[in-house]
């Protein structure tokens, strides 16, 4: 990576001791490259790493994270570092330990309908990779042209396509993770399901890096549908459209997608990449998509239309072919990025709640725009309910972000207390480990580190992320076990 | 009478001693106390865990003959009882209910609005909710709705020391911390005592089919192409299940190898893709298709095959076994083939069904229990040969010990181990019921 010999020699011992155990090439520590791994796509909270060191298989990971655990240095996972809660941002003094370059695919087989990948094997990549044969990766993060399998694997990543077929959690088959001692552990036997035992696949999936670092997936990969269809609606009033995703969903359809942008954001992403032309002053719009078998579609389409013309649609059509689907797909999936084009900074929360409470909190989110004095932008997962305000701010002048962050918190308060929760795909991360405590008890928290302290006793992996730092006078004491395998 | 130790815990008329015979299934308990409530549940646990006292959990029933290498724990606690619906949010496609609520109970009042559990499990009417989620059980149609795991958003649970503990939340999409719903998902009651569950829902099928390919010469060349050619179509069948002749018998009287497609959708969408199935018969194979209601009752028979904990009769002159086996998708094929073959070398009766599309084989053994034990051992064997396991689902008591439940333990069991102790340092609940004796 950094070919040309460096001035500065380096004179922290375990960066050498890492540059003897992977290469010179393979290990950054000088200031000026460490800057990059600062952060990751969430930028309020910046940490200076130790080094950043690039490993290429599962037996290295495991040899440098076994120095890391001898010389009691926090270490963290990183994949492509799209991550939007701070998950692989240090606080200071971490090793990074960077899988980008662990991105073979190891096996494919498509009659039992799995592929083994490294976790360093970009998202979409992986469905390139298979679409001649007429099949796909489901989970389609918006962010699925950068970010890594295992960052997805870590989040439990979802995106527009997961209501109908699943988030993360649902495509794993098997696993192998590198544990905070080094030692390499394979779950799911390479895909066979319900293998006996408590499902670490599903504790694993999710943990943002905090249980193991995963060096190996299978996931399962589906079959293209044999047709869908895609449709447009503009509305004039929010509650119509928020209105429409709730009769949608009554009428026993389960679309592939359910997405609504309101007018901020439509602003955006009219300013942006990929215009589509949509009219200015509209309160909102819906982009619907029904798949699956081609006989089945345009039923499914009419009565689609129908509720939509039942709650005063202004507009609605379908997409004539798949140049203008594609077009309003790159349209709505560089929306978050699309919101630089109106607002030097943004911040993408992550709520969820009961779709049959979309009015409501839509509403309520309104409102902490005009107290924070600062402007939302909605551009989200309509159909299972999982919001993503952008609340706009401008870094430069002083106290912006901290609004932004207070507007975003509130925004997220709202969400757990009509009984939803704080985050649907994005993770807690350094972001929202405050906020776990509007949807959880000191108790409840403290059942969750206890389960990480059979994995992660001292806590040197991804420390400090996901939980509340525990209150002081409900602090639950467990002797850390260590775990030998 | 109660013991005193007991006594002032719950009123008298929720607890009995229990002057029953040991039961062939074992896994039951010396003190039966009936929760009508969580802090009942609650209760009986920290009582337990103070002083030490095992606790087998039990609901329906049905599934009592799966694990357990203890006869009898201190208490039997049962959730039967504990039942009802506590929330139905039709719009958001969710549920909340009491661990001893039935599946039927649930179908029932679901059916009212047009939707349904995507779960397709055995003895509907017995199984409860909870033990369904405890045991991680279920039926053919996994293959396009996924399994509880895939269903469960949301728990509470009541831990060892009567603690109530909230997992996930009540809305479909969650990543707010670690995803401990899993834990409890197929742990066997060996992590705490469900309390409530929330599930998502699915909308009813508009239309349903069900086509049955009958193989009269067994030809599993013509099988296995066909299920690759279909699997590889773009058509969405909700099930491909392979039948053994003995089980087809009983669902059709006909003694063939069977392939159970079903296939849920709108009427024309359906009818496509019967349609396909029909252009694509394999030459030698007989069809027929069922729709609707016809379709419903088959499959509500199909739910009511192999042994059932709730009602297994001591005095049946042989022993029953079901077996659950794991596998690649296609493998299940060959393992259907060697659950018959072997039964034939063992002297025992099978009937057998898996999901060619999802790697679950249900194996139903009657026979005499040597002859049992010596066919599960070589079944297993030849299992394990493709990296497939066996786990005994239901078995009596006495053999479980002999043959092993759930096979060898795995690499990495000391994570198991350390997750048990974590939540149950006690070891109070379900005590051996599970994985490498947890
Ligand atoms: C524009 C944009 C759009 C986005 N849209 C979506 C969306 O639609 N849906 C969605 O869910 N997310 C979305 N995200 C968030 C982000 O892309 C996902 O969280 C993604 O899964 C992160 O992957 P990554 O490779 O970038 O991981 P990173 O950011 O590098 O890491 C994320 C977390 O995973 C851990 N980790 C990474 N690799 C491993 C590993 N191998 N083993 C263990 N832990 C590991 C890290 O420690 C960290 O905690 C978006 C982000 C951006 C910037």
């Amino acid at each position: 990576m950094f070919g040309k010999k460096r001035k500065k020699q380096c004179s922290d011992p375990v960066v050498q001791q890492l540059i003897t155990m992977v290469g010179e090439s393979e290990v950054l520590y000088l200031k000026e490259e460490l800057i990059a791994y600062e952060c990751d796509g969430y930028t309020m909270s910046k940490g200076m790493p130790r080094a950043v060191v690039f490993v290429n298989n599962t037996e290295q990971v495991s040899e440098v994270v076994k120095l890391l655990n001898k010389e009691k240095v926090p270490f963290i996972a990183r994949g492509a570092g799209t991550g939007l809660s701070g998950g692989a941002t240090p606080f200071g003094g971490e090793v990074i330990i960077s899988l980008v370059r662990m991105k073979k695919m190891l096996h494919l087989d498509l009659e039992n309908r799995k592929a083994v990948i490294e976790p360093g094997y970009v998202n979409l990549k992986l469905t390139q990779s298979i679409s001649d044969k007429g099949y796909y990766y489901a989970p389609d993060p918006s962010s699925q042209y950068a970010c890594t399998v295992g960052g997805n694997v870590a989040e439990n990543a979802g995106g527009a396509h997961c209501l109908k077929y699943g988030v993360t959690t649902n495509h794993i088959l098997g696993l192998e993770i590198v544990l905070p001692t080094g030692e390499i552990v394979e779950i799911g036997d390479d895909g066979i399901p319900d293998h006996p035992g408590y499902d670490l696949l599903g504790l694993l999936t999710g943990s943002e890096g905090t249980l193991g670092i995963v060096t190996k997936i299978t996931v399962k990969v589906l079959k293209n549908p044999e047709d869908k269809k895609t449709v447009l609606a503009y509305y004039d009033d929010i509650n119509d459209a928020s209105q429409s995703v709730s009769d949608i969903i009554s009428t026993g359809i389960i679309p592939a997608a359910l997405e609504m942008m309101d007018s901020i954001a439509i602003e955006g992403v009219e300013s942006a990449a990929y215009p589509v032309g949509h009219p200015s002053d509209i309160a909102a719009f819906l982009l619907i998509e029904v798949d699956g078998i081609s006989a089945g579609i345009d039923d499914q389409i009419n009565e689609i239309l129908t509720v939509c013309k039942n709650n005063n649609v202004r507009k609605v059509k379908v997409a004539k072919d798949e140049a203008e689907r594609g077009l309003w797909w790159a349209n709505r999936k560089t929306g978050f990025g699309a919101m630089g084009t109106i607002s030097p900074d943004y911040l993408v929360q992550d709520g969820v709640i009961p779709r049959t409470r979309l009015p409501e909190v839509l509403g309520e989110i309104a409102e902490i725009s005009i107290k924070y004095k600062l402007r939302i932008a909605n551009i989200f997962h309509a159909g299972d309910g999982n919001l993503h305000p952008l609340i706009l701010f401008d870094a430069s002048i002083p106290g912006q972000s901290e609004r932004a962050s207070k507007a975003g918190s509130e925004c997220l308060k709202v969400c757990a207390d009509v009984g939803g929760s704080i985050t649907g795909e994005h993770g807690v991360g350094i972001e929202k480990s405050a906020e776990m405590r509007f949807i959880f008890s000191e108790e409840e928290v403290a059942a969750q580190t206890n389960i990480r302290a059979v994995f992660n006793p001292e806590n040197l992996l991804n420390p400090g992320k996901l939980f509340p730092q525990p209150g002081r006078c409900v602090e639950v004491k467990k002797e850390p076990e260590k775990v030998e395998v | 009478m109660i013991s005193p130790s007991l006594e002032g815990i719950l009123p008298k008329e929720q607890m009995r001693y229990n002057n029953e015979e040991k039961h062939l299934l074992g896994n039951g308990g010396i003190q039966i106390i009936e929760a009508y409530s969580e802090e009942d549940i609650s209760k009986v646990l920290a009582f337990s865990n103070k002083y030490g006292k095992t606790v087998n959990v039990i609901s329906g029933g049905t599934k009592r003959g799966y694990g357990g290498l203890i006869e009898q724990a201190d208490i039997l606690l049962s959730l039967a009882k504990y039942k009802g619906i506590v929330e139905h949010s039709v719009g958001d496609l969710t549920m909340t209910v009491r661990p001893g609520t039935t599946l039927k109970e649930i179908s029932d009042e679901l059916g009212n609005y047009g939707q349904r559990v995507a779960l397709d499990t055995s003895w509907p009417e017995i199984a409860t909710i909870g033990g369904i989620v405890s045991s991680n059980d279920s039926g053919a149609k996994r293959l396009l709705y996924g399994s509880v795991r895939d269903l469960v958003i949301g728990t509470r649970i009541v831990y060892p020391d009567g603690r109530v503990i909230r997992t996930g939340g009540k809305v479909v999409k969650n990543v707010a911390g670690y995803d401990m719903n899993k834990l409890f998902v197929g742990s066997m009651g060996t992590l705490g005592v469900i309390s409530e569950i929330t599930i998502k829902l699915r909308p009813l099928p508009k239309y349903e089919g069900l086509s049955l390919l009958h193989f009269p010469q067994g030809n599993e060349q013509a099988i296995r192409a066909f299920t690759v050619l279909l699997l590889d179509s773009k058509m969405e069948p909700v099930s491909l299940e392979i039948l053994n002749p003995a089980i087809t018998e009983k669902m059709t009287g006909k003694h063939h190898y069977t392939l159970a497609i079903a296939f849920e959708d709108r009427e024309n969408a359906v009818l496509y893709q019967e349609n396909w199935v029909k252009e694509h018969l394999p030459i030698g194979a007989e069809h027929s298709v069922l729709h609707e209601e016809e379709a419903r009752q088959w499959w509500a028979k199909f739910q009511h095959l192999g042994p059932n904990g709730h009602h297994d009769d001591e005095n049946d002159t042989y022993t029953q076994a079901a077996l659950k086996i794991g596998s690649n998708n296609l493998d299940v094929l060959i393992n259907v083939k060697a659950a018959v073959e072997l039964a034939k070398v063992f002297h025992v009766v099978v009937e057998a069904h898996g999901g060619v599309g999802h790697g679950i084989l249900r194996v139903y053994v009657k026979g005499f229990p040597e002859d049992i034990v010596t066919y599960i051992k070589a079944l297993r064997k030849k299992v394990e040969e493709k990296r497939g396991y066996v786990v005994c689902t239901h078995l009596p008591f006495k053999l479980r010990e002999t043959v092993g439940v759930w096979g060898e333990k795995p690499g990495y069991f000391a994570l198991l181990e350390g997750i048990k102790r974590t939540n149950d340092p006690n070891r109070i609940l379900n005590r051996q019921r599970f994985v490498g004796g947890i």
